[in-house]
């Protein structure tokens, strides 16, 4: 999850400190409880794992640090000049050049974070497209949880949180692997140093 | 269930139930995206309930009374009756089950939790009022138990069914 974080960096140019990662077995609610709860309203980027590894990973942010985030990859790519127009206004709303920046950033943080995994697996993992949605925490999770949650009561989590430079954005990197992948996902992470 | 510090405010977690028959009581679901909730409420007895289906089926294995549309309506229906509502008089409303993202392939799980709780009921004779399901917008709900109102929030609007 380290090269997530640095992946995360290269892009807004900014230092990033990515805080130790746990691991954790997780009832649905205590899943909802790292995500914010269930009615906090977060910025996500979904990401479905196929391959020898199967599951689910998200990056979350709050919709003041997606705005933040937004405003420095942007900044990085055009300009200082370059205000996204959702900022000032509901913190909810976000214009596309906004959107897309987050979702890129998403792509290249889970695509991080997978590759490493991926190469430590003798099969490749392989990521579905990236998708973005803005909605209540539980909304979001809730069909990943449904998922995963047909046969068993409990799934395990590995997050971590990101501190992005002076202006304190935090992220979190949700990783849910289906029940069937948890062997090979351990082996894995223990592999890369989690 | 869920606890919060006003006591009136009775939170369903995902794949539990509340049940209140003191009229200044709300119940209260959160965040539902392919989720569904079922809210019950006797007019008679002001008894309501609220409960917070996670999946069509499965099987019943104490953990969370109402994960399982299936295993979890009657256990939710038989809480109703205990709790001193009559199944017959029950007004029943309905929403979640959204589609929120594209995960894997066939059928959305949110479609399938929307079609199996209206046959579940059907086939108890029982019928749903209203409901908002599916779409692609995550909803909160509430049941007030005192009038039996039920107030669907998403984050753009509030409407009641």
């Amino acid at each position: 999850m380290q090269r997530a974080g640095e992946a995360l960096g290269s892009m807004s140019g900014q230092v990033i400190d990515v805080r130790t990662p746990q691991l954790r077995r997780c009832t649905a609610a205590d899943v909802l409880a790292m995500a914010g709860g269930p009615e906090a309203v977060v910025v996500a980027v979904y990401v479905g794992i196929k391959g020898s590894l199967e599951g689910h990973a998200l990056l979350l942010f709050s919709p003041s640090d997606a705005h933040h985030l937004a405003q420095i990859l942007l900044a990085s790519l055009l300009g200082p000049d370059v205000s996204p127009a959702g900022a000032a206004s509901d913190p909810t709303t976000f214009d596309e050049l906004e959107l897309s920046a987050i979702h890129e950033c998403g792509n290249v943080t889970i695509s991080a974070f997978l590759n490493e995994l991926g190469m430590h697996l003798h099969e490749p993992v392989q990521p579905t497209p990236p998708q973005i949605v803005i909605e209540m925490a539980g909304a979001v999770l809730d069909a990943v949880l449904l998922d995963l949650m047909s046969e068993v009561d409990q799934v395990l989590a590995a997050r971590t949180t990101f501190t992005e430079g002076d202006r304190a954005i935090d992220g979190t990197l949700l990783v849910l692997p289906r029940a069937s992948s948890l062997p090979v996902l351990l082996d894995a992470l223990g592999a890369i140093g989690i | 269930m869920t606890t919060t510090d006003d006591p009136t405010v009775l939170i369903a977690g995902i794949g539990e139930m509340v049940l209140s028959s003191s009229p200044d009581s709300h119940l209260v679901a959160y965040g539902l995206g392919s989720c569904v909730a079922l809210a019950a409420w006797d007019p008679r007895t002001r008894v309501g309930g609220l409960a917070h289906f996670m999946l069509p089926s499965g099987p019943a294995n104490g953990s969370g009374p109402v994960k399982f549309i299936d295993s979890g309506l009657d256990t939710f229906l038989n809480a109703l009756e205990a709790k001193g509502a009559a199944i017959s008089r029950l007004v029943l409303k309905a929403a979640g089950a959204a589609s929120m993202l594209t995960i894997g392939g066939g059928l959305a799980i949110g479609t399938r939790n929307a079609e199996t709780i209206q046959a579940g009921l059907t086939e108890r004779g029982l019928r749903l009022t209203a409901v908002a399901l599916g779409g692609t917008t995550g909803r909160t709900v509430q049941l007030e138990v005192g009038d039996g109102r039920f107030l669907v929030k998403s984050l753009l609007s509030v409407t009641e069914l």
